[in-house]
């Protein structure tokens, strides 16, 4: 555990030399909180009750999302392929310290990071300026953090994979664009899942990203209720469990290949 | 501590074609090419030692130095690390071996210098007690203190690579990779860095393996040095061993009391003249400088002279120049 806190130490301190990015950053989530506030309300005059849920719960889902956003993107990805492109790989594969949590350990480091500086005064600030409402009861605020907790999970194993494949194609960018339209779509990012018609709908039910955003603001929204709640979260613990297994599987492989090939 | 057996290590690579087009058929070629970075090597390090590993650029040094902290597999032979075979038990390997590469940090680069020391002790687990007592250390003999608070990327190289070195052995390994640690250094911090690493290896028993290009370092440091090309080792032993078996040549030099015409001496060459110097080569198991010298005095009227032992620089390069330069290119 204290290796966690140890990488969010070093977050704080590289945090204090980008302090431009930081700034850009805590301010483009407020525009987006303040942007997509003013959709739905739009929306909702223009047709009231065409969304299933009440208005309140609508820009609740929205806001919440703008303000945990940066807790889930946090770039193994980038760091992976960088490594072994400059070659300092060898400088991690030299620590006493599985690499795979090596990486948890730094992603959740900054995911801490995040929750300080960015997610709590970006849920205050959605309190008192932009409609966001409390949890629907306390089960739903204390399920709710169960659920991010895994939704985190689900998604940094979908990133450790993506990484781990770019550290065998040395290619980031477009996979990585590809990678992120995608999980944003299927996750219920912008859009929450239940507008999905058909086979999109199917589709969405079955893919592991609405772990990620959707079942977490469901049910701190109130929209997912009891055993619904079990079933999403037993959903999003069978594709982190999934994903663990495939991740080390991967890895094996993609090591292998680094340490035989020398980078 | 380290045992190295018929180690070889081969990389394959895809073979990559010239010119525009080269690149596109690139992407489709089955032909690769290998290269034996390291070819049937074997040797043993004791426990204490401090061994120079030296050789020309794309020797297989770095090669050798990866397998032996696991993070290269090798192709084929045997090493093992104070018992441990390290690609099998990298892990564990890495609590007990410390490693610089000079030309790159594994120090973040955002974040202080302390800051980085702090995450490499919550990696290693290593005790408070023993960290500070480490710091303290490294204070006295790096000056780690003058810069522990600046961030890895405003250092200068010289407080760069004393900051990886203090890295390194935050964790009191056993043995220590220094794989050109000194590399663009000035003259003053280098002497700093070789007293350091003569203390470390005195006072603690840390065995160190140390690559450089630099025979100064061989010279004032090391005990034994091995000379690798090729992938082959080709001389280990002491110093003085290599003095005696290679650097048979030395020089006479003889300043006249005024300018003289070239003429011959028995069993020495003239190699340099210069004003009213000369330089005559001679090897050692031929003649002596007293021989030389009362022949020389007999010819024209001395006014000084000295003679020149080998440098280890030009031994080196003579062992160098001796290997045989088509071991390459008999692959393929």
């Amino acid at each position: 555990m204290k290796i966690f806190w140890a990488f969010a130490r070093q977050h704080f301190h590289s945090t204090a030399i980008y302090r431009f990015d930081f700034w850009m950053r805590v301010s483009s989530i407020f525009i987006l909180m303040y942007g997509t506030r003013w959709l739905w309300i739009t929306l909702y005059s223009q047709r009231p009750g065409a969304f299933g849920v009440s208005l309140g719960q609508m820009v609740t889902y929205t806001v919440l999302s703008m303000a945990i956003t940066n807790l889930f993107f946090t770039g193994p990805p980038y760091y992976m392929a960088g490594q072994v492109r400059s070659g300092a790989i060898d400088g991690d594969l030299l620590k006493p310290m599985d690499f795979h949590f090596h990486m948890l350990a730094r992603s959740t480091g900054e995911m801490i990071f995040r929750i300080f500086t960015i997610t709590i005064p970006g849920m205050l600030a959605g309190y008192f300026l932009f409609d966001l409402q409390l949890p629907a009861s306390v089960q739903s605020g204390v399920m709710f953090v169960v659920a991010f907790l895994l939704g985190y999970l689900v998604n940094f194993h979908l990133e450790f994979l993506l990484g781990a494949l770019s550290m065998v194609t040395l290619e980031i960018d477009n996979i990585d664009w590809a990678f992120h339209a995608t999980t944003r779509f299927f996750s219920g990012q912008y859009v929450p899942l239940w507008f999905f018609p058909g086979l999109l709908g199917t589709l969405a039910a079955i893919l592991p990203f609405r772990s990620i955003f959707f079942v977490p603001l469901s049910i701190y929204t109130g929209v997912m209720r009891g055993s619904a709640i079990t079933q999403a979260i037993l959903f999003q613990l069978f594709w982190a469990v999934i994903l663990f297994i495939v991740s080390r599987w991967v890895w094996e492989r993609v090591q292998l290949q680094i340490i035989s090939q020398g980078g | 501590m380290i045992r190295v057996e018929h180690l070889t290590k081969v990389y394959q690579r895809v073979k990559r074609k010239e010119g525009v087009l080269g690149g596109l058929r690139t992407l489709f070629s089955t032909e690769y090419e290998t290269t034996r970075a390291v070819d049937d090597i074997s040797f043993h390090i004791d426990e204490g030692e401090l061994v120079g590993y030296i050789g020309p650029n794309g020797a297989g040094k770095s090669t050798s130095i990866k397998m032996l902290c696991g993070i290269l597999v090798p192709t084929s032979g045997h090493i093992e690390v104070n018992g441990l075979v390290p690609h099998k038990e990298r892990m564990t390997n890495a609590l007990q071996i410390g490693a610089v590469f000079g030309q790159k940090t594994q120090l973040w680069w955002d974040v202080p210098v302390i800051e980085s020391l702090r995450l490499f002790r919550d990696m290693y687990k290593v005790p408070e007690a023993q960290f500070k007592h480490n710091l303290n250390l490294f204070n006295e003999l790096l000056d780690l203190h003058e810069f522990q608070n600046t961030p890895v990327r405003q250092l200068s190289l010289g407080q760069r690579l004393r900051a990886d070195l203090a890295g390194a052995l935050l964790h009191n390994p056993r043995l220590l990779f220094l794989d050109e640690p000194m590399i663009g250094v000035d003259v003053v911090v280098k002497e700093r860095m070789r007293t350091f690493i003569k203390e470390i290896n005195h006072d603690r028993r840390v065995t160190i393996l140390l690559t450089t290009h630099d025979m100064t370092d061989i010279e004032k440091v090391c005990s034994r040095i091995m000379i690798i090309d090729h992938g082959h080792i080709v001389y280990d032993g002491n110093i003085e061993k290599m003095r005696a078996q290679y650097g048979t040549q030395r020089t006479l030099v003889v300043e006249f009391e005024e300018e003289v015409p070239e003429f011959s001496v028995p069993h020495a060459t003239l190699t340099r003249t210069e004003g009213k110097k000369k330089w005559f080569a001679f090897n050692r198991f031929e003649t002596n400088p007293s021989t030389l010298i009362t022949y020389v005095s007999t010819q024209y009227p001395i006014l000084d002279l000295a003679v020149e032992e080998p440098e280890i620089e030009a031994i080196v390069r003579t062992i160098y120049q001796q290997l045989p330069a088509s071991v390459e290119k008999a692959e393929r």
